[in-house]
């Protein structure tokens, strides 16, 4: 009898021991702050060492301190504060051209619904310094003539870049996608086979799946709930999403809530009757500033974009005032409401 | 001892090892998802991890009266209840998913799924 | 005591003199600061008079001692709640131990009562997740899986020595000498 018992309790220590022995992979994480936000990264080694795993995620760390030094319109270095206070003139722009092209033709695609010169708009607003103020109607014609990403040359070679007289241009919309898609890159060749990029919610890219082949889960915020509170679960392989909503930034006057999102069309926050919009594709430049741009066009005119640019390869999902949800069909089995969520998904062909 | 008398013993020493181990060894959860139930039903489900600022919620069950939650960055509890135990209130914070709390007069249970739902990030 | 079935009025005392133990065990338990933060689930400590019962009485006489206390119980906390916890637990754990009262003796009380316990506790738990129509209750069952094993164990063990004690005094010995 002694023995049996002794037996079984060696059994029982073992098979906590085995317990504890397979925990599963700890990931390497990070907190950083850049672009005026709170960035997460989780990366897996996988069968690397952790020496390597940490080069990586530093190396990651020390890409995204210079993007955002070099892109910011706020700091002395940044190009964007240069371009806008040499009013008018050739300025150097070696390390946000590319982005700048880019955009530019963001803005092209989207008609102008993206426009990195909406920054004048921003700054007229308060949301660059803090100091809300509604601008009066004559200041607000003056923004709309401004606002046109049209009139922003880039020289040949890309290397340099002017606006016209009165135009301030920011990478607010398109920075974070643009960090994203390098980042990712970057760790890529690093060997990382599976990372998850958080740059500060609104932008988020993966690499690979979680190491164990799942995808990521991913919460969408309900725009209309607290913070925490979600709608529903987004699986993410590999791809990257972008989300705009008004939720995110606004202040509030009698009563209305203006947004930080301007509608270049009127240089004043949007009302397109969408409350947040979430663009998933495989670069993290497009989601970003397509979700900018879905944003400004309201429901309608968005769903008909992605129609006419299936070529591009994104998928999004609306979330409107009212509070309706709207899928657009590719996303149809990678997104899933959060339990209890009484809402239904409305899927778009 | 009997045969069946050894099987009870290994039995009880089986099940107290299992539970120590359970309890000393489960995984902390990756993500902090607080799930409220009132009556089996899911009612909200909120990412702690997510939260900025410290808010309160307040449901009314089938108790006939209501317990009010406060949510904070990472931990949740039922900062007030109507129930004449006041269990719920004091057991206090809740930031894991190794105890539940439970008001049983309104049968309402806030449980952090950190596992479960398996969140690894938050857009918005 | 110990081992004589009586009929009549030896027993109906019998059956009184045990409800009232076992109700006072109860009642004293209750004063405790709770196990697990539901309201209603108790250590289970007046099981312990539920399997001597069904040893030295057999399980129908245990079942006429359980009822009254689980009932006298809740009349006497004023909780109907109460009532159904133990009622869960109690029936359980009286369940297991009468299919066992043919297996095991009055002499492995000790061991007996860490099993009842334990489904006393599984009783608790069972009910408390039908009443509130979630599993998540669940979640305090490691808890009341090694509470129950320590205080059944603990229980077993002071009643399996009040046992050996009292037989000794009912022989007419000095319950101090190790005669037998």
């Amino acid at each position: 009898m002694k023995q049996r018992l002794t037996a079984l309790i060696l059994l029982c220590a073992l098979l906590t021991g085995c317990a504890a022995a397979g925990k599963g992979e700890q990931p390497l994480t990070a907190t950083v702050l850049a672009m005026d936000t709170v960035m997460n990264f989780t990366l897996y080694g996988g069968g690397m060492g952790e020496e390597q795993l940490r080069q990586a995620l530093s190396g990651a760390e020390d890409t995204l301190r210079q993007l955002d030094a070099a892109l910011t319109a706020q700091g002395a270095e940044g190009e964007a504060a240069a371009l806008n206070a040499a009013d008018g003139a050739w300025t150097a722009v070696p390390q946000s051209g590319a982005l700048l092209q880019q955009t530019l033709e963001l803005a092209e695609l989207t008609g102008g619904a993206l426009d990195p010169t909406a920054y004048a708009a921003v700054k007229a607003w308060g949301f660059a310094d803090g100091n809300y103020r509604i601008p009066p109607a004559e200041e607000l014609e003056q923004l709309k003539a401004d606002i046109d990403y049209t009139r922003v040359e880039l020289s040949e070679d890309g290397a340099q870049a002017r606006l016209a007289p009165g135009q301030q241009l920011d990478f607010g919309a398109t920075a974070k996608g643009w960090a994203g898609d390098l980042l990712r890159q970057q760790l890529e060749q690093g060997g990382i086979t599976s990372a998850l990029l958080d740059l500060g919610q609104s932008s988020i890219a993966a690499v690979g799946t979680k190491p164990d082949g799942s995808p990521w889960r991913i919460a969408v915020q309900d725009p209309a709930g607290d913070s925490g509170d979600y709608v529903g679960i987004l699986e993410l392989s590999g791809r990257s999403m972008g989300t705009s909503g008004s939720y995110q930034r606004y202040f509030e006057q009698d009563g209305v809530r203006y947004c930080h999102i301007i509608d270049q069309a009127t240089a004043s926050p949007a009302q397109s009757g969408l409350a947040g919009v979430t663009v998933v594709a495989d670069s993290c430049l497009l989601c970003d500033g397509l979700s900018t741009a879905l944003f400004v066009m309201g429901l309608e005119d968005g769903v008909r974009f992605w129609r006419e640019n299936s070529s591009l390869g994104f998928d999004v999902i609306f979330i409107t005032d009212a509070g309706e949800i709207f899928v657009t069909s590719g996303l149809k089995d990678s997104f899933s409401l959060a339990d209890g969520e009484e809402r239904e998904v409305q899927v778009l062909e | 001892m009997s045969r069946s008398a050894k099987g009870i013993a290994a039995l009880l020493v089986l099940l107290l090892a299992g539970s120590a181990a359970f309890l000393l060894l489960r995984p902390k959860g990756e993500g902090q998802v607080a799930r409220i139930t009132l009556n089996g039903k899911v009612v909200q489900e909120i990412d702690l991890s997510r939260v900025e600022q410290p808010y309160t919620l307040t449901i009314d069950g089938p108790g006939g009266f209501s317990n009010t939650i406060t949510v904070e960055k990472g931990r949740i509890c039922v900062s007030k209840a109507g129930c004449p135990d006041q269990i719920c209130v004091h057991q206090g914070y809740i930031s894991d998913g190794t105890t539940p709390i439970v008001c049983l007069p309104n049968r309402l249970i806030i449980e952090i799924t950190g596992g479960g739902s398996g969140l690894d990030a938050a857009a918005g | 005591m110990t081992q004589r079935r009586a009929d009549g009025p030896y027993r109906v005392v019998r059956l009184a003199l045990l409800t009232a133990i076992a109700l006072t065990i109860f009642m004293a338990e209750a004063q405790l600061p709770p196990l697990v933060p539901i309201q209603g689930v108790k250590l289970g400590l007046a099981n312990i008079v539920t399997v001597y019962a069904v040893f030295v009485l057999g399980p129908r006489d245990a079942l006429m001692i359980l009822s009254a206390r689980i009932f006298l119980g809740a009349v006497f906390s004023g909780q109907m709640m109460t009532l159904l916890y133990s009622a869960g637990g109690g029936l359980l754990a009286w369940a297991v131990m009468a299919v066992l009262s043919r297996q095991l003796t009055v002499k492995q009380l000790w061991l007996a009562s860490p099993l009842a316990a334990v489904f006393h506790n599984l009783g608790q738990l069972l009910v408390a997740a039908g009443v509130m129509k979630s599993w998540t209750v669940m979640a305090f069952l490691p808890w009341l899986l090694i509470s129950g094993v320590v205080t059944g164990l603990f229980t077993g063990l002071c009643a399996q020595f009040l046992i050996a004690r009292l037989e000794r005094i009912s022989r007419g010995k000095d319950p101090g000498t190790k005669e037998d």
